[in-house]
């Protein structure tokens, strides 16, 4: 066995202000050459772990710090963060926040001159790692100009030039397309299987994790619950649950089976046992489709947003939208899906006039937004975009969600009476005189809806809410979707996590490269599994079993959810045998 | 702490060098960017001299505040110095004073302290103020001839800051932005900015004289329009500094050691 990299060693930590340790007693080894997966809630410590590695917690930080940490030799408080940083390479979240030079060629170059590595090393070593992450030929490049993936693909470029023993990864996906997750992993495995890199990284990315990571390690609320293969720690779905982590939709599907009645001796975590499983199961019983599955709701009258033939051109020529037409009726819950590029934030900024249609028209209770003043929008129409910290600006609650109403002339009786109503809606009433970015980001969100909610909009468009929060944030802000949904709100969301939105939406809307694919109930878009491909979305796992069955007996499966396709398999299983 | 670790505590300090004066480097550049950026802005014409002044006057206490007085009188100057080479109009007629305003504001201002480290370093700078006072508006009335009503009544932000420097009112504004209270804290602001602004006011103006002494006219017209624009640069303290201390304190980013907030 590889001697190990890393040691911590009863490692516990309180930042400066927090009355709490955020780790607590943490032992943990990290091998040589080994891809250890970090998973739990936000708030678990995962972070702060991550910092401990090259002395940010506790030299930048402060606080308080028991125990001791060792990563190469090095004690982490002892050593410099920069001779930390020689051993330790951190790619955290969000690419924006890491890239600081003006091309490609120089944000690798950067922490080396800082390092005082020599020019003609330097030189060597820029090529050498481009090649790595796939970025070659993009030397002269500014950062700005690459996608999502490739930012943080230089990122990762940038901490390899360093040449380091380890490498931190810090929720490097959650802020990408499909497709940047898919480029990012691909870079990660390559780095790890064929380089032989140490990785250690935190992702809420259940199906990826399962796939790539050696070990698991399970924090939560600053304690070490547990240490495993994938297999040992997402087959443990009670476990997770209660630690609000998402395991595979593969390990759920079979773990409710299981509970169901089905003969599943083991719980596979990966798509591929998933879909052996699936073979030995049906050979042990008989599996078939429901005979009934919810219908959406039909929603008639005239819709209150209607676009058509909208053409729309950015001032440098791009055509990021190309005659698309659409009815929104209300009640609705939509979903909007595509790769990023594919036009929909474009297309919803027509909705709240942050666009003006090149061509065509866009109407609002059938009144063109062009005849339509801002404000007079915003009444009808509710905007939550993709980070809701860019949203917000005022001091307390409080006055972030009343700022609108007050701007707007309202009388203060009606403000104050609006804010208590909303701040109710949404749970905010005991934090209305917090900062804002003092609560946690699923608050925060809450926080710009009660702000939208105050205005007393028909229509609510979410633009990626999800982007950025761990499985229980993702939910509590798609919760709250529902419940607006509930009160009769039209409801609009984008988002590329497709797993998260069965139990949601009503309709889908696939976009691509400036038009709409696919219009259609989400049991039939899901099940276009080609279509979602041609623009880079991959359908969830319990969707591609329920594909795998249907392609097994030429049957339609049309299940989307985890506990749709136990229910099948549960159903035809009278406890003939037993899969694993 | 409810919960008792079972690892040895350790001594936590930085190691290296990453900070200057107790505050961190990105600290340091982060408010040398603002400041720099706020030096595009123009904010009001040098009548006595011609060019403008900029919006950055009103920050530069604030960045005093907020990094001590070495971390902030760095940093407000390499910001203005930045902003002179980009934003040449509104570098003034000796763009050197300008930066040296900026640098002595923020010096001024992280030194006003609330503990015992430091707590002399007043005394020195109000001797520096006092004797640029006497040149400037001596040479006013002594030397061109400026009536001494004229010349008092033109330098109020200026020796109304200092006497507010040199009294405990310094330490008095120090510790409403120190407390919780948001509205005192605003106050601080709006009161400590008028004090700072009106001593690097003092600061570049007397280097400013000593090169146009500009006659009486100009001292007279000015007596309304010098505390007007030192309102603006305090409504401009006070709204940007309440929004960055109310944050700053809300996010729980580490506090920079020698700061006021």
């Amino acid at each position: 066995m590889p001697e190990p990299l890393v040691v911590i060693d009863k490692v516990s930590y309180r930042y400066p202000r927090s009355p709490d340790l955020v780790l607590h007693d943490v032992s943990l080894e990290i091998r040589k050459g080994e891809f250890l997966g970090l998973i739990g809630p936000t708030g678990a410590g995962k972070t702060t772990l991550c910092l401990t590695l090259n002395g940010i917690v506790p030299q930048f930080y402060s606080g308080r710090f028991f125990g001791q940490a060792t990563v190469a030799g090095l004690d982490t408080l002892d050593h410099p963060i920069s001779a930390l940083a020689q051993h330790v390479g951190a790619v955290f979240q969000d690419p924006e926040t890491q890239l600081l030079s003006t091309s490609v060629e120089n944000e690798i170059a950067f922490a080396l001159e800082n390092l005082r590595v020599p020019r003609e090393e330097m030189l060597a070593r820029i090529p050498e790692v481009l090649a790595a992450v796939r970025l070659d030929g993009m030397e002269q490049k500014h950062p700005h100009e690459l996608s999502g993936g490739q930012k943080q693909r230089l990122a990762i470029a940038a901490a390899l030039a360093m040449q380091p023993d380890l490498l931190v990864l810090d929720e490097p996906t959650s802020q990408l397309d499909p497709v940047g997750e898919q480029q990012v992993f691909a870079v990660i495995r390559e780095l790890n299987q064929e380089l032989g890199m140490t990785i250690l990284m935190a992702s809420h990315a259940a199906e990826q994790m399962a796939e790539y990571a050696d070990r698991i390690a399970l924090l939560s609320h600053g304690d070490l619950i547990t240490t495993g293969t994938p297999d040992e720690i997402y087959a443990q779905i009670d476990l997770l649950h209660t630690h609000h982590l998402r395991p595979p939709q593969v390990a759920s599907t079979f773990y409710f089976a299981r509970k169901a009645g089905a003969p599943v001796t083991s719980v596979p975590v990966r798509l591929e046992e998933g879909e052996r499983a699936l073979d030995t199961l049906r050979e042990a019983c008989p599996i078939a489709p429901p005979e009934r599955l919810p219908e959406p709701p039909a929603h008639g009258g005239a819709p209150p947003l209607s676009v058509r033939n909208l053409r729309y051109v950015y001032p440098d020529g791009t055509e990021a939208l190309h005659g698309v037409s659409l009815d929104i009726h209300t009640g609705e819950y939509v979903l909007i899906i595509g790769q990023n590029g594919a036009g929909k934030t474009t297309l919803v900024k027509h909705f709240v006039k942050l666009l003006e249609p090149t061509e065509g028209i866009v109407t609002v209770d059938g009144v063109d937004t062009r005849t339509l003043t801002l404000s007079g929008l915003a009444r009808r129409i509710g905007y939550v975009a993709q980070n809701p910290d860019n949203q917000i600006f005022g001091k307390t609650v409080g006055e972030e969600v009343s700022f609108a109403l007050a701007n707007l002339d309202y009388p203060p009786e009606q403000v104050e009476a609006r804010t208590v109503e909303s701040l109710e809606a949404m749970g905010l009433q005991n934090v209305r005189d917090a900062h804002p970015l003092s609560l946690p980001k699923g608050d925060r969100a809450r926080v710009v809806v009660a702000a939208i909610l105050a205005m007393r909009p028909e229509i609510i468009i979410f633009d990626e809410p999800t982007t950025g929060q761990d499985y229980r944030g993702a939910k509590y802000i798609l919760d709250v979707s529902r419940q607006l949904h509930q009160m009769g709100k039209t409801v609009v969301v984008i988002t590329h996590h497709l797993y998260l939105m069965p139990e949601y939406a009503e309709r889908v809307l696939v976009m691509g490269k400036g038009t709409i694919l696919l219009d259609a109930p989400i049991r039939e878009a899901y099940h276009e599994a080609d279509l979602l491909r041609s623009t880079f979305l991959s359908p969830p796992q319990a969707v591609l079993l329920a594909q795998h069955l249907g392609r097994g007996d030429g049957r339609a499966y049309a299940l989307l959810t985890p506990e749709e396709v136990a229910g099948c398999l549960a159903g035809g299983a009278e406890g003939k045998g037993r899969a694993s | 702490m409810s919960q008792t670790p079972a690892g040895k505590e350790r001594e936590v300090r930085l190691v290296g060098g990453a900070a200057i004066d107790g505050a961190p480097v990105t600290y340091v550049v982060v408010l040398a960017a603002v400041v720099a950026v706020l030096s595009f802005v123009p904010f009001s014409v040098i009548v006595a001299a011609g060019g403008s002044f900029p919006m950055s006057q009103g920050v530069y206490s604030l960045v005093g505040w907020i990094l001590g007085p070495v971390a902030g009188a760095i940093a407000g100057g390499i910001g203005r110095l930045i902003g002179v080479l980009l934003a040449p109009h509104t570098a003034g007629p000796v763009p050197a004073a300008s930066v040296w305003g900026a640098i002595i504001a923020s010096l001024a201002a992280g030194a006003m302290v609330l503990g015992q480290k430091r707590r002399w370093w007043w005394i020195p700078l109000s001797v520096l103020f006092i004797v640029e006072f006497l040149l400037f508006v001596g040479r006013a009335i002594f030397v061109n001839g400026v009536g001494v009503g004229v010349a008092l009544a033109n330098s109020f932000v200026n020796w109304s800051s200092i006497v507010l420097y040199m009294l405990p009112t310094r330490t008095l504004f120090a510790r409403w932005i120190n407390g919780k209270n948001v509205g005192l804290v605003t106050l601080g602001l709006f009161l400590g900015t008028w004090m700072i602004a009106g001593i690097s006011h003092l600061s570049v103006t007397f280097i400013l004289y000593w090169v146009f002494n500009w006659p009486e006219e100009v001292w007279i017209t000015l007596i309304p329009i010098i505390p007007t624009e030192n309102l603006f640069r305090c409504l401009i303290g006070a709204v940007i500094g309440t929004g960055v201390i109310v944050g700053l304190r809300a996010i729980g980013l580490i506090k920079p050691a020698e700061a006021i907030y």
